[in-house]
């Protein structure tokens, strides 16, 4: 056990750190921008990170990446995150979709998509929930049935981020109604101008594009599209799901939000306020053992195994960290949190979603449950 | 970075396993209680095996000595052992007595281990002093709270190097995050086992997701604190890391207790039953090195100034 960076690591994070300073003006978040001129600037800065091999870094070689460790990917996105994520929605892209297509793509899917995605030109949004497919996403009914020519697709897909501005759709439809709930999934790359997929805006309280509704009406989706085995889609969304978890650093989003609250309770005097004390403490070491908590997802991956219950973990301890650092915000900030533009309130968002993003708290809780408690009956 | 033990680390583990089973453990914990004492055999066992004095050794360093505090106090080791492995080594340069004490000049309340200690290690802000049995008085208190503790009455010692109560107080910080590491996880798997066995409603009470819930988030707790204590420990508790560290251990002392007695119900107040030799102590810990008041003022001003 040792907690050391390597120098490979320490250089990548200080040049990165660099760029990154460089490129971008203080204080930037795509977060915080209208969705569609946030996919704009992340087109433009995925050109200057692929330039310098740092959009698919962790992709194999043979795929264009740098085949870096799971260490790397992880000061990638902490960097990014820290410096207001200019990848914007990109990052899924990057971290799971990318390897999806190359763990069961075609010759032809991997030419066409990662090409693209290696490129930064291109979103990718997930149809994963449905209006009753949440957590238990498996229980999913969006229906795509073989017609002896294209698998036809009807269903609804609901919370979609990024779909206003997503050029590909990584699909989960069911191929067999009969199976086992599991067993009856398959993955379709869906373009999101496919005749018969209409996008709805759902008016998110916090975020701008972030919910859509897609309802998909007959379309026509040629086996080409298909990824991975008929009825096989399941195991792939399974192990790239653990990508999806610890792929974003929102601890590391969190800490940043944290010191710019720390900056206005200095310049207030409120240091000397002890329950500013308190709640800033607390927050900061949230955010750290939600740090410290990821190393142990990451070691996993990095000897080559897809973890699971460490990734629940973290995630615990991830949505635990968003919302310290909002009581603390609301602490230092008070009544003047409420405004908009104000730390607090772009923490806001983040605290609340946090606890349903990539599934559930309560379902992070049961799987670990299921882990530390065992069987014991119903 | 590499989250598994070495194979040195896998060696101390193994040893730490076979010494305690024999010579630690909730049985022994309850007879010292129930005599007042401190486990002084085990404190000596632990020295000749070498566990006392892998904070300054080259090739284990305080990582290791973080892990053997860790790995005693599962083992409800009722002995100042993070006191002599790490504080006393960090904050003197002559190799510390057996028994070790640490308080903190000006604050008010009893001391753990004061009465039995060779050394009382006493911190006054950035700076310390080391006060050797002979030359300080502590007056024995009774106390429920898991520990022989004792009030310091009068205390004459020599100053230690400068800055050496910072440093202290980092591994002091890094010692009761290890230390309440150590109690959840041990008194968290009794629970488990506990509530697995214990039938109401027909159920095994831990079948009920109500339980798994609060169970799953002391289990969370306890990570987090345990990798923090972990992780301050191998950078040589440095002030934010420790600080860190230490909070975490607060949130999970303070969670850790209601909810180990909470869900254990009424046999959890006896004495008769073992939960409350480690879970007692989380109120102590809870207190030291200025609690959480503490901590925090110190992690804010080492980061923000």
């Amino acid at each position: 056990m040792e907690f050391d960076w390597s120098k490979d690591e320490t250089e990548f994070r200080s040049a990165l750190k660099d760029f990154l300073s460089s490129e971008l003006p203080e204080g930037f978040d795509a977060f915080d921008m209208p969705e569609h001129d946030a996919k704009e600037f992340s087109k433009t800065f995925a050109v200057k990170l692929a330039e310098r091999g740092w959009l698919t870094p962790a992709w194999p070689k043979a795929y264009g990446g740098l085949d870096q460790s799971p260490w790397q990917s992880l000061i990638l996105s902490e960097e990014m995150v820290a410096h207001g994520e200019p990848r914007f929605g990109q990052y899924m892209c990057v971290n799971w979709v990318g390897p999806a297509l190359i763990l069961a793509g075609t010759d032809e899917q991997k030419e066409y998509h990662l090409k693209r995605i290696s490129r930064g030109d291109v979103m990718w949004c997930q149809g994963f929930s449905e209006p009753g497919a949440g957590s238990d996403l498996a229980s999913l009914r969006t229906r795509a049935i073989w017609d002896g020519k294209d698998y036809v697709i009807n269903g609804e897909k609901i919370w979609t981020s990024y779909a206003g501005v997503a050029d590909f759709c990584f699909l989960l439809a069911r191929t067999d109604g009969e199976a086992h709930k599991h067993r009856g999934i398959s993955i379709f790359l869906v373009p999101t101008d496919a005749p018969g997929l209409t996008i709805r805006n759902i008016p998110s309280l916090f975020f701008d594009g972030a919910f859509n509704q897609c309802t998909f009406e007959n379309v026509r989706a040629p086996a080409s599209w298909m990824l991975g085995p008929e009825n096989g889609g399941w195991p792939i969304i399974r192990k790239l799901l653990v990508n999806e978890r610890v792929g974003v650093a929102r601890y590391r989003r969190a800490a940043r939000s944290l010191e710019r609250a720390a900056k206005i309770a200095k310049a207030e005097g409120l240091f000397d306020d002890p329950t500013v004390l308190e709640a800033l403490g607390r927050a900061r070491a949230a955010c750290e053992a939600a740090r410290v908590l990821v190393y142990r997802v990451i070691d996993e991956r990095a000897k080559g195994r897809y973890p699971d219950l460490t990734a629940y973990v973290y995630r615990v301890a991830t949505i635990r960290a968003e919302r310290a650092v909002y009581e603390a915000e609301l602490h230092i900030e008070g009544l003047a949190g409420m405004a908009e533009g104000s730390v607090a309130a772009k923490q806001f968002g983040h605290a609340v979603t946090a606890g349903v993003a990539t599934g559930t708290l309560e379902m992070q809780l049961n799987l670990i449950a299921r882990d530390i408690v065992g069987g014991v009956g119903a | 970075m590499d989250m598994e033990l070495n194979e040195t680390q896998r060696a101390i583990e193994d040893s730490c396993t076979r010494l305690f089973a024999r010579k630690a453990g909730p049985s022994r914990a309850r007879l010292l209680r129930a005599e007042g004492g401190f486990d002084r055999p085990l404190l000596e066992e632990m020295q000749s095996a070498g566990f006392l004095d892998l904070f300054d050794d080259a090739e284990t360093g305080p990582l290791a000595a973080a892990l053997v505090t860790e790995w005693a106090s599962t083992a409800a080791a009722l002995a100042p052992i993070g006191q002599r492995a790490l504080i006393a080594p960090a904050a003197m340069s002559d190799i510390p007595p057996l028994v070790v004490a640490v308080g903190e000049k000006g604050r008010k309340g009893p001391v753990r281990y004061a009465a039995e200690a060779d050394l009382l290690i006493l911190l006054d802000g950035d700076d310390a002093q080391a006060v050797r049995k002979g030359d300080f008085v502590a007056e024995p208190v009774d106390s429920k709270f898991g520990y022989p503790m004792a009030r310091i009455a009068s205390a004459k010692g020599t100053a230690l190097a400068a800055g050496s109560g910072r440093t202290a107080r980092n591994w002091w910080r890094v010692a009761i995050a290890a230390e309440v590491a150590g109690i959840g996880r041990a008194a968290l798997d009794l629970t488990i086992r506990y509530l697995k066995d214990r039938v109401q409603f027909d159920r095994p009470i831990a079948s009920y997701q109500a339980i798994q819930h609060r169970l799953v988030d002391c289990h969370v707790s306890t990570d987090a604190v345990q990798w923090a204590a972990r992780e301050a420990a191998y950078h040589r508790a440095p002030d934010e890391l420790a600080a860190s560290a230490a909070i975490a251990a607060e949130e999970t002392a303070y969670r850790l207790f209601y909810e180990m007695h909470q869900l254990t119900g009424a046999i959890g107040f006896t004495r008769e039953y073992d939960l409350h030799l480690w879970t007692m102590r989380l109120q102590t810990l809870r207190q030291e090195a200025g609690g959480i008041n503490s901590h925090a003022h110190d992690l804010v001003h080492a980061r923000w100034g």
